[in-house]
């Protein structure tokens, strides 16, 4: 079975959603339909690890193989995918067609990347995820500030897609060939460019620190979107290329701890600026950056093992939590956790975003305990730093998992009339959920085996006192939490006001790039722009004088040459000139005539750039190569 | 079958300009339209026809020769290789698409079609001769042709643009004259056939001569191409000119200025290409950046698109310049460098020619390039958003379409070679994506002015012409192996990969 079936399965139904888009009943259907089958798939390919080599030239040949962790990868992609593209299909009512197709293709783009075997095949999913995101995030295209926040999106992780094509061309150079095989043998500095624009590409796209802040504009996007782009795909793309690759960078002495650096600040900061927000969404993205910083953690410690484990167990309680999160903000019509408390109002929904959090905050026997357990495991053999940066990262997580859940489904709330979710709604909440338990799988005996095989990582050796201080970070979350919801500050962590504002907003981050990135661009291109004008207009006489002063001196040459071809033509023409002697005649008459006009206007043009009689020498030049083509194309 | 893809057009344009202008076929402008349109896709099934049955086994193939002059060498001469024959199948469609285009025709149909179809033939000649005497005889008449019909059916101030467009390339046709006489000389036995030039090498090394000769060409090409600082004429010529010759300017006629590079700069004379490589380099990823940048403070579409050319074209010459460095065991890089910035020239012929022929469109429609007086179309003119959306993400280079292919193999390639230029070249894609991605923005999304309530969507011949280009750059994005493959015959065995 090839390969190339995963990807193409979701964009061929993305095609029959458009062709059927008069028969709204049958779009939901289709898609969730044409995802399961993608899954279905995906177990199977899994299992025979096909493999696909397509020749785009003699120099390159794209890869397609189901190997490594993207054996996980082709089936968590569309099972995640399938109860979110249900729950589009139940809420979204403006341009829901386009909605699902886009949703569709997304999961296509993303599948392609995650059973590329070279760069190219990366490059093009890698890309195509990102574009369609664009689409995705701005689709409520009347409101132009939507579409502004794809592009802002799109920037800045092409920004970072820049990364893999230089990772690209060092492999090109150090191997000839693209695939991810001469990634391991490239020779210094090949190594060391690939190891960078791996590390941009990854962070870019995993919304690390400095690139986190596009994940908040993202936010402008339908919540399915969302909850898709934040689980299993887009954000997961950075984790699953470093899983993929990092084995064999690891001989770049500074490759391994600046992902761990980087993954370190950013789960710290993002903990911080989940717990400052008050945006439901912007909780739970600040969360995905943190989290996806515990991934790096992990990779950064040598373990890839945990990292993939974290990324699977993320998916299935990040689009939880954020199918939770839309289900509340259409049922107060805000996404202010400080108007929601609606545990009375919706005790169903209340129950599994409660189920996802506690994932979230790695309370055993969930699978995200297990997983973070993994992490720390991970880190802990690594460095103390490491470790000591996960526990923070940890005793954060559990605060505003916490406080998300307490403040958009703890009971308190007035139980006012809201927005009652759907069937479909509930069914894909339940569906997630239920995936959040198995996941508690992880726990059972056997599982490191089934992990490290899975991931073709290895899982570090855990010490007791880990659990110990697990659990310890999980009672020490918990009591803060019930500390603050019983002052009455849950929502107000920092007070309100300008701090918690910039806090809020990435520490300031966003305006700073604003500041020192996007407007010196915009400045010089403006004034680029500017001088460039300037030229032209000085072009516009300069250049007039300068073409005629050199056509006046080359054009004596110029009839030199002319009139030894005129002669030469003349003299072998002759016995050709029988039959083509009329269209001669025409087509010179008639080019004659045409420079005749010409000349009259170039003249009249000429004066008013006052450059006196020396047109008449470039005029001259002209005319005679008008006629010499005229005599060509009669003559042969 | 080349001499006729040549000539066919030529001898149609002159039979046209027979016709009377104001009776008959001369006062019908709708059945010159369709009969141009065929006549003007004739070329392009010969060529296909020539694709069939090209080899790709190195050197020219299908060779026409007929003596002409040869005291002096010259002679008619045409051929195919993995160079000329993509740029001149990507010229007869970009011709057939440009008549079918509907353009303002001030009431001179018939001196309109045929100064394309003369045109066409002239450009698809250019890139088929094999005789430098053949080669610039086609590239100044092209120059003349062009000037004309940016003179007489541009907009604005068309004459005073078209004189300038004539001039400055004008002027730049000059060294390349000379430029081919000091090649011309060098030659023993005296010899305008290109093939047996590049045979001969007769200006092998570097001296002062050869420098002098390559100064020439330079010159020349770079003026046509345009690489910054040559690059001033394009704007104004661009934002005058007619939808259709602003696609075929951007699309078929500096295209001549890049082939010029490869064919004889880089073919007569690659030991000096190898001296200049890093300096063309260096200028090429200034075009790349600069060209971005100034683009992107733009507000008039037209020449935001113009600018966008000078930055993809910059691409090019990157590619090309890399190619020929004077590196050995890059040759695999090399030889993706050369495909790439070939597959670039036809690439951006394409996306390029397509987006002008749009902007020709809202112009038709909305009577201004202005960016900003535009918003939320993508409610009235879903046809026109989705062409338009699909060329601005092929010119951006998204994988799955033409510049993608192209652009991954110019950079990789390049990266081989100057791993720093690369890099800088690159922040062109980042800003290209931001251009594009603003004009989308500007045009399509958002709330619709009350003033375009009644904007109509594209009519079915620009539907037909652009959803041609379109379905080409993305079976060249996604299926690119007949492409490459034709492409690549030529280019490794230029560079000398084993």
């Amino acid at each position: 079975m090839s390969p190339l079936l995963l990807p193409f399965i979701p964009l061929l139904a993305a095609g029959v959603l458009v062709a059927l888009r008069s028969h709204p009943r049958l779009l939901g259907p289709i898609a969730v339909g044409a995802l399961l089958v993608t899954g279905i798939l995906g177990v199977m390919e899994a299992a025979t690890e096909p493999a696909l080599h397509l020749a785009w030239s003699p120099a390159i040949e794209l890869t397609l193989a189901v190997t490594g962790f993207g054996r996980v990868m082709v089936v968590l992609v569309p099972l995640v995918a399938a109860p979110i593209v249900g729950y589009a299909a139940a809420t979204e009512r403006d341009g829901r067609t386009r909605l699902l197709a886009l949703l569709l293709a997304f999961v296509s783009a993303m599948l392609l990347l995650v059973v590329a075997g070279d760069f190219v095949t990366l490059l093009l999913g890698w890309e195509l995820v990102g574009a369609t995101s664009w689409a995705l995030i701005g689709h409520g295209w009347r409101d132009r500030a939507n579409s502004e926040a794809g592009t802002q999106a799109f920037l800045t992780t092409r920004l970072g897609d820049l990364g893999l094509y230089v990772a690209a061309g060092a492999t090109l150079a150090a191997t000839g060939s693209f695939a991810f095989g001469g990634v391991g043998i490239a020779a210094s500095p090949w190594r060391e460019m690939i190891a960078g624009g791996v590390i941009l590409a990854a962070a870019a796209k995993s919304a690390q620190l400095p690139f986190s802040p596009w994940l908040f504009a993202a936010m402008a996007g339908p919540t399915p979107v969302s909850a898709l782009l934040h689980s299993a795909t887009l954000v997961a793309a950075g984790a699953y290329l470093l899983v993929r690759l990092s084995p064999m960078l690891s001989e770049v002495w500074w490759f391994l701890p600046v992902i761990a650096i980087i993954g370190a600040v950013t789960a710290v900061v993002g903990g911080v600026v989940a717990i400052a927000q008050t945006h439901a969404k912007r909780v739970l993205a600040a969360s995905t950056s943190a989290q996806y910083g515990l991934m790096f953690i992990a990779v950064g410690a040598g373990s890839t093992a945990a990292a993939g484990a974290q990324l699977v167990t993320h998916a299935a309680f990040k689009s939880l939590l954020f199918l939770a999160a839309g289900v509340a903000i259409h049922a107060v019509g805000t996404a202010d956790l400080r108007a929601m408390r609606l545990g009375r109002a919706l005790p169903g929904v209340a129950v599994a975003a409660a189920i996802g959090a506690l994932a979230l905050a790695g309370v055993p026997p969930l699978g995200g305990a297990w997983s973070k357990e993994a992490v720390l495991s991970g880190a802990v053999e690594a460095s103390g730093a490491l470790a000591s940066a996960v526990l923070v990262a940890s005793l954060l997580t559990t605060v505003y998992a916490g406080r998300f859940v307490l403040l958009a489904f703890g009971r308190g709330g007035a139980a006012h009339r809201v927005r009652r979710p759907g069937a479909v709604e509930m069914a894909a909440l339940a569906v997630l959920a239920a995936a959040t338990v198995v996941v508690s799988g992880l726990w059972l005996p056997g599982s490191r085996r089934l992990v490290e095989d899975l991931t073709g990582g290895v899982l570090a050796a855990g010490a007791s006192w880990e659990i110990v201080a697990a659990v310890g970070v999980l009672l020490a979350g918990g009591l803060i939490v019930a500390v603050l919801n019983q002052r009455g500050r849950l929502a107000d962590v920092l007070p309100a006001g300008g701090t918690r504002d910039v806090v809020g907003d990435w520490l300031g981050l966003p305006r700073l790039q604003h500041r020192l990135v996007v407007q010196p661009t915009l400045a010089l291109a403006a004034s680029l722009a500017r001088a460039d004008d300037r030229v032209i207009d000085a072009g516009v006489r300069a250049t007039g004088r300068i073409a005629i002063l050199v056509a006046g001196l080359a054009s004596r040459r110029l009839d030199v040459s002319i009139d030894r071809v005129v002669v030469g033509i003349a003299s072998s023409s002759v016995a050709v000139a029988g039959a083509s002697r009329r269209t001669d005649d025409l087509v010179v008459d008639g080019a004659v005539e045409a420079t005749g006009r010409a000349v009259g206007r170039a003249g009249h043009e000429s004066r008013r750039l006052q450059t006196g009689l020396t047109h008449h020498y470039f005029v001259i030049g002209a005319v005679g190569l008008v006629a010499i083509a005229a005599i060509l194309a009669a003559g042969r | 079958m080349l001499t006729a893809a040549i000539f066919i057009p030529i001898l149609a344009a002159a039979l046209l300009a027979l016709l009377p202008r104001d009776r008959g076929l001369g006062a019908q402008p709708r059945r010159l339209m369709v009969l141009s349109t065929i006549v003007a896709a004739i070329p392009l099934v010969l060529l296909v026809v020539a694709w069939l049955s090209f080899d790709g086994t190195g050197g020219f193939e299908q060779v026409e020769t007929v003596e002409w002059i040869p005291s002096l060498g010259i002679a008619y001469r045409v051929g195919i290789d993995g160079l000329s024959l993509p740029l001149a199948a990507m010229t007869a469609l970009i011709f057939v698409v440009a008549v079918l285009y509907p353009v303002d025709l001030r009431g001179r149909p018939v001196a309109y079609f045929a100064l394309v179809l003369f045109l066409e033939g002239v450009s698809i000649g250019l890139f088929l001769a094999l005789d430098l005497f053949l080669f610039f005889v086609f590239w100044d008449v092209s120059l003349v042709a062009m000037y004309f019909l940016i003179g007489a059916w541009g907009h604005g101030d068309a004459q005073r643009s078209a004189l300038k467009f004539f001039l400055y390339t004008f002027a730049g046709s000059l060294p390349l004259l000379l430029a081919i006489l000091g090649l011309y000389l060098a030659t023993e036995p005296r010899t305008f056939d290109m093939a047996e030039i590049i045979r001969q090498q007769p200006l092998a090394g570097t001296g002062l001569y050869a420098t002098l000769v390559f100064a020439g060409f330079f010159i020349g090409f770079a003026i046509k191409t345009p690489l910054v600082p040559f690059h001033t004429w394009l704007p104004p010529a661009h934002v005058d000119a007619p939808g259709p010759a602003s696609a075929i300017l951007a699309g078929v006629l500096l295209k001549m200025g890049t082939y010029g590079f490869v064919r004889i700069l880089m073919s007569m004379l690659p030991d000096v290409w190898a001296q200049f490589a890093l300096p063309i380099a260096i200028l090429a990823a200034i075009s790349i950046v600069y060209g971005a940048l100034v683009a992107l403070a733009q507000t008039n579409l037209k020449r935001l698109i113009a600018y966008t050319s000078v930055n993809h074209l910059g691409y090019v010459i990157l590619g090309l310049a890399a190619a020929g460095a004077a590196v050995t065991g890059q040759e695999a890089a090399q030889a993706i460098a050369l495909t790439g910035a070939t597959v670039e020239m036809v690439a951006h012929g394409l996306i390029t020619g397509a987006l002008f022929l749009i902007s020709g469109s809202i112009l038709a429609r909305g009577g201004t390039y202005e960016i900003d007086a535009y918003g939320g179309l993508l409610d009235r003119a879903r046809g026109l958003t989705g062409l338009m959306a699909l060329m601005a993400f092929a010119s951006l280079g998204l994988p799955g379409l033409a510049g993608f292919v192209a652009e991954v193999q110019i950079f990789t390639g390049t990266l081989a070679i100057w791993p720093a230029l690369a890099g800088v070249a690159l922040l062109g894609i980042v800003l290209t994506a931001g251009i594009f991605l603003r004009v989308l923005g500007r045009l399509f999304l958002g709330a619709l002015p009350e003033r375009w309530q009644q904007f109509p969507d594209l009519g079915r011949r620009e539907l037909a012409g652009l959803g041609m280009l379109g379905a080409l750059v993305v079976l060249i994005g996604v299926l690119p192996a007949w492409l490459l493959s034709v492409v690549d015959s030529f280019a490794g065995p230029f560079v000398g990969r084993p």
